[in-house]
């Protein structure tokens, strides 16, 4: 059972992402779409829902989401409807929030993701329900620093900015596959140019329904909904200490109630902000200051034509060329600069295979320590691919290699250089090392009987301890032979 | 100088022969709205400053040669639920009360476009919502026929202002008769045109699938030539009708031979509680029209009994969510020393609106209310489907139709505020064009107890120019709206 | 259907954020009723497989260009506010998160 998973009962997670649409323009109002200015300095009699306005639709915004359908395999389709979700909120100026509801742009796609199960690493299609335009809200201001305690500020530069909101199936079982997929489903907008995927700015946030139900039932327990995550820490923290929550009140006996939760990551804890009571009702209708949204076919197809190359057929044309897994592919390819970085690599001389699983194995680990993207770091393809080579001539060792990726991910530089500065260039001199291997034997008597009666893994653990003894310097290849030679 | 009852091209021929001024114009204009206007409240807010600037602006450039058309230097009214940079707004509401709007709808912007000096804002039903111009939150409009009658809604103000001869020409709004039943009630034309044919663009709204801008003047020709310049395509509206603007005033030869105007039974035979006289009255014109070499056919549209109903649930759930937006955030009024949010929130909307908003607003939210959508709110949109199909199939058969604008003159003042749903009832005739987005037009065909009765032509969409042709046609034979309030004349 | 309740007023004015005294919600009650039975009307119309009338233009959604005008002045943005602080606009305090209640 992996980790995560509670004993009891097994965890239904489905996801709602809001992103950040990359326009110039907002997406019914001309007003400029920016971050970090004073309030209300980038707003429109639109943004403000003044009297007698009307919203006109951002063609960006249009293409885009066509863009966001094609590349997770939806059905684009040629009418959507807006429609106004109405509710009252200091934040949302005209007391309705333009979406579209019964008749959204795209429906029906799907992601697949790499998610570990019971160790092994596989590939998990995730279905994606639906997406849709919608606008954002304004900014409340809460804090009293700034507004008194008596008071909220509101700020509308943020109002009406374009959003995608992809509504995923309840098709995850635990918080390290709702990571899994929002990371992969991330990278499908940046890769795609849908949004710049921001986390930190709220250009790529979520929502999670998550719900426990016992092992084997059918039917779905009752759900409660995350609000606002935005970090993928705290994203799977959130899940986690909801599962917790929801798993005590089934253990005492009790009954998860549908409510909208918050997550306090100081605490660990989520807590109920409000429960969903019948008094919700958004009266959705039609938009009548807009009529349907209709494509052609054509259009379509043309927005079809400027999309990269997508992650998929990427995948499987790495799978293809370079003998890689599915697993491998899937993972090398979720981020376009992660599957440029590979190219790049295999294009200075790297074999794919290695080029894979060095950057699947220690350059995504020394990222991941560093919580740096690909693109961020200062390794350079060309400076892995020397590293490789230098392995590969048994000129360092891997394990050598290893321990520069951490410094070449950070600081960058030249592998030849750094070998030679560090003296890390493999020990081959088969004087220095017999000497070596006859002070290995001599110290590990029965060791060496066991090798001798034909135990083979005890030759890793001699070849180990001459490692130990060069620091890893000697060449792997030179060790084993000689204690082939000594010992047999 | 400018007399009281004088039409556009009166106006227009003493500017171009220099026989008055623009200011001239504005000033006399502005004048008689003070004096007529504290009998009849036609105007909320007058715009003396900017309108005598405007109109000086105008006759310099006359005098330069440069005049702008035939609109410059006139002085023109527009309903108090339009927008223009600068001036006060309010939809006659107090939850609009000071709220200045910094832009100008775009039917406002091409009448000054064209050079016509706006000098003030008119009275309406709050939000236009009403029949009388009573549901204000300023005193209501009278009629200059009968002070103690109302002058019809919700555009009242608009309709009297041109009636009285205060202005040759108004804008109004019109969502389900609020330009057509006061015109009617007044004695002047009122045109509503197509839906998407004029910009909503700065249209404050209470139905945004009904609403449309339209024009109050004393003939059909005048309307012409107005609607010339309001109309056309806006890109700011995305439900604004993306087709060239006809030279409506070249339409205008006289000649109806060869016409077809149909009747619907509905409007005559089986109406019920339509005025006798008001019948007789439109079946005259109708009689008219045929002599004229019209020929008259019998046309039906069979959903006519469902209109209003219709029209209520669909223009009601628009309303609740349109003025969902006077939250007393932003702008306009906010109750004071409100406890918390949702204090706030209600006690400004409770204070701000009036009876008959809190009414509609409360009946759209439960037509959109969990439970109760399909029930009403997607009935009445089938329901507006079918009677859009009755009027396809109608105009296979006819070029216009003609009815009564309303199936009575002019009512007295407080007469039905009491019963919303009998108020709501006498819009039976005008309701259907909105539903249908068709275009039609009011003009006044005789007399009944000393107050003008409105004659309606629809036409099918974008056949502005037929309605307007026909409409010409009539008054090229007859002089009912030359006739003028005799208080007024 | 055409018979509207007292709580059920009550709840519509609440979803619509009005505050009536009791005598308006009986009011309201008694012409809300009214005006429903009148609209009952449309119940024994057939509309089986009509498809509904949103809009009466057959029109598809225009598009614009995405292209930014300038801001408003955020003076100006901020002159019809019933109260401001600097170029924000002031509401009584809100509990961060929660929906108005």
């Amino acid at each position: 059972m992996s980790i995560g998973v509670h004993p009891d009962y097994e965890v239904v997670i489905g996801l709602e992402v809001h992103t950040q649409m990359r326009t110039a323009s907002k997406l019914f109002s001309p007003a400029p779409v920016s971050w970090g200015e004073p309030p209300n300095h980038c707003v429109h009699p639109v943004c403000l829902a003044l009297p007698g306005v009307l919203p006109v639709l951002n063609v960006l915004a249009v293409e885009l989401a066509i863009r966001a359908g094609l590349a997770t395999h939806c059905t684009v389709h040629e009418q959507s409807v807006f429609a106004r979700k109405n509710y009252f909120y200091p934040d949302l100026p005209k007391g309705y929030q333009i979406s579209q509801y019964e008749e959204p742009i795209c429906t029906g796609g799907w992601l697949n993701v790499p998610v570990e199960r019971d160790g092994e690493r596989e590939l998990k299609r995730i279905r994606i329900t639906r997406i849709h335009m919608e606008e954002d809200a304004g900014k409340s201001i809460h804090d009293a620093a700034v507004t008194g305690r008596d008071a909220t500020h509101v700020d509308f530069n943020r109002a009406g900015v374009p959003l995608l909101e992809i509504v995923s199936e309840p098709d995850m079982r635990s918080p390290e596959e709702a990571v899994a997929y929002l990371r992969v489903l991330r990278s499908v907008v940046r890769y795609i140019d849908v949004s710049d995927g921001d986390m930190e700015k709220g250009n790529f946030r979520c929502d999670a329904n998550v719900s426990l139900r016992r092992h084997g039932a059918e039917e779905f327990g009752t759900r409660t909904e995350l609000k606002n995550l935005n970090s993928f820490r705290f994203i799977e923290e959130a899940i986690r200490a909801e599962i917790e929550r929801q798993a005590e009140l089934l253990d005492d006996g009790g009954r998860v109630e549908q409510a909208t939760m918050a997550y306090d990551p100081g605490r660990r804890r989520t807590r109920v902000l409000r429960f969903k009571e019948n008094a919700d009702d958004y009266r959705y209708f039609p938009d009548p200051d807009l009529v349907p949204l209709v494509l052609d076919a054509s259009h379509i197809e043309r927005v079809r034509a400027t999309l990269p190359e997508l992650a998929d057929a990427r995948a499987t044309r790495f799978q293809r060329d370079f003998g890689l897994s599915d697993y491998e592919a899937a993972v090398l390819t979720a981020s376009r600069t992660f599957a440029d970085f590979f190219e790049a690599v295999v294009e200075a001389g790297a074999g794919g295979t290695a080029a894979a699983s060095w950057i699947l194995r220690d350059v995504q680990r020394a990222l991941k320590d560093r919580d740096l993207e690909i693109e961020a770091s200062a390794l350079r393809p060309e400076a892995l691919a020397g590293l490789i080579a230098m392995v590969e001539g048994g000129r360092t060792t891997a394990r050598s290699a290893r321990g520069l990726i951490a410094e070449l991910v950070e600081r960058g530089g030249d592998p030849e250089a750094l070998v030679a500065e560090r003296g890390l260039e493999a020990v081959s001199d088969t004087g220095t090392l017999e000497r070596v291997v006859d002070e290995v034997i001599a110290a590990h008597p029965d060791d060496v009987e066991r090798l001798r009666g034909g135990e083979q893994k005890v030759l890793n653990f001699l070849m180990g301890q001459v490692m130990k003894q060069t620091e890893g310097k000697a060449d792997p290849g030179v060790v084993r032979k000689i204690l082939a030679e000594r010992v047999g | 100088m400018a007399a009281a009852s004088e039409t556009l091209e009166e106006f227009r021929a003493s500017l171009d022969s220099g026989e008055s001024s623009s200011r001239a114009l504005v000033e006399a204009a502005l004048s008689r709205a003070e004096g007529i206007d504290e009998r009849l409240s036609c105007f909320v807010r007058m715009r003396a400053e900017g309108a005598l600037s405007d109109a000086e602006e105008a006759d310099r450039r006359r005098a330069e040669g440069e005049a702008r058309g035939d609109l410059d230097g006139i002085p023109v009214a527009i309903k108090d639920n339009m927008v223009m940079e600068g001036e006060e707004s309010s939809c006659a509401s107090r939850i609009l009360e000071g709220f200045v709007s910094p832009y100008t709808g775009t039917a406002v912007e091409r009448l000054r476009d064209a050079g016509a000096v706006v000098v003030g804002h008119t009275n309406m039903d709050e939000f236009a919502m009403g029949s009388s111009t009573e549901h204000s939150c300023f005193a209501p409009t009278r009629n200059p026929w009968k002070p103690d009658c109302t002058p019809g809604g919700s555009s009242g103000g608009s309709a009297a202002a041109v009636a009285a001869g205060l202005v040759p020409v108004a804008l109004g709004s019109d969502t389900g008769g609020s330009i057509r039943q006061p015109a009617a009630f007044c004695g002047v034309v009122g045109l509503k045109p197509t839906y998407g044919r004029v910009s909503r663009w700065g249209l404050i709204a209470y139905a945004s699938s009904l609403d449309q801008i339209g024009v109050f003047t004393r003939s059909a020709a005048e309307a012409a030539e107005v609607l010339e310049v309001i109309a056309g395509h806006d890109p700011l509206d995305s439900t604004s009708v993306p087709e060239p603007v006809p030279r409506f005033r070249e339409a205008l030869d006289g000649d109806v031979s060869g016409l077809v105007v149909g009747l619907p039974a509905e409007y005559f035979e089986r109406s019920e509680g339509c005025d006798p006289e008001v019948l007789a009255a439109v079946r005259e014109a109708v009689a008219t029209l045929e002599r004229a070499g019209a020929t008259v056919r019998e046309v039906s549209l069979p959903h006519t009994r469902y209109a209003v109903a219709t029209y209520y649930l669909i223009a009601t759930a628009e309303a609740s969510s349109n003025l969902a937006r006077f939250d007393g955030v932003r702008y306009g009024r906010r109750a004071s020393e409100p406890k918390d949010l949702g204090d706030m929130y209600r006690r400004s909307r409770s204070e701000g609106f009036g009876a008959e908003v809190k009414r509609r607003i409360v009946l759209g939210t439960y037509v959109l209310s969990a439970g109760y959508y399909d029930a009403y709110y997607r009935k009445a949109q089938q329901v507006r489907t079918l009677l859009r199909r009755d009027f396809d199939a109608a105009f296979e058969r006819c070029d216009v139709i003609a009815t009564p604008t309303a199936p009575e003159v002019a009512f007295g003042l407080g007469e039905k505020t009491d019963d919303p749903l009998r108020m709501y009832l006498s819009d039976i005739f005008t309701v259907s064009a909105n539903l249908a987005g068709v275009p039609a037009l009011s003009l006044p065909c005789g007399f009944s107890r000393g107050l003008p009765v409105g004659l309606q032509l629809m036409g099918a969409p974008l056949a502005e120019a037929m309605v307007l042709r026909v409409a010409d046609a009539y008054q090229r034979h007859s002089d009912h709206h030359r006739q003028r309030p005799p208080e007024f004349a | 259907m055409a018979e509207i309740g007292g709580d059920e007023v009550e709840r519509v004015i609440a979803l619509a954020r009005l505050a009536l005294s009791e005598e308006e919600v009986a009011g309201m009650a008694r012409d809300l009723g009214a005006i429903l039975r009148h609209a009952e009307s449309l119940a024994a119309l057939d509309t089986e497989g009509v498809p509904p009338t949103a809009h009466v233009i057959p029109l598809a959604t225009p598009l614009r260009e995405d292209s930014a005008v300038s801001p408003l002045d955020p003076e100006i943005a901020v002159a019809n506010a019933p109260r401001a602080a600097g170029t924000a606009f002031v509401v009584p305090r809100v509990i961060e998160g929660e929906e108005e209640g």
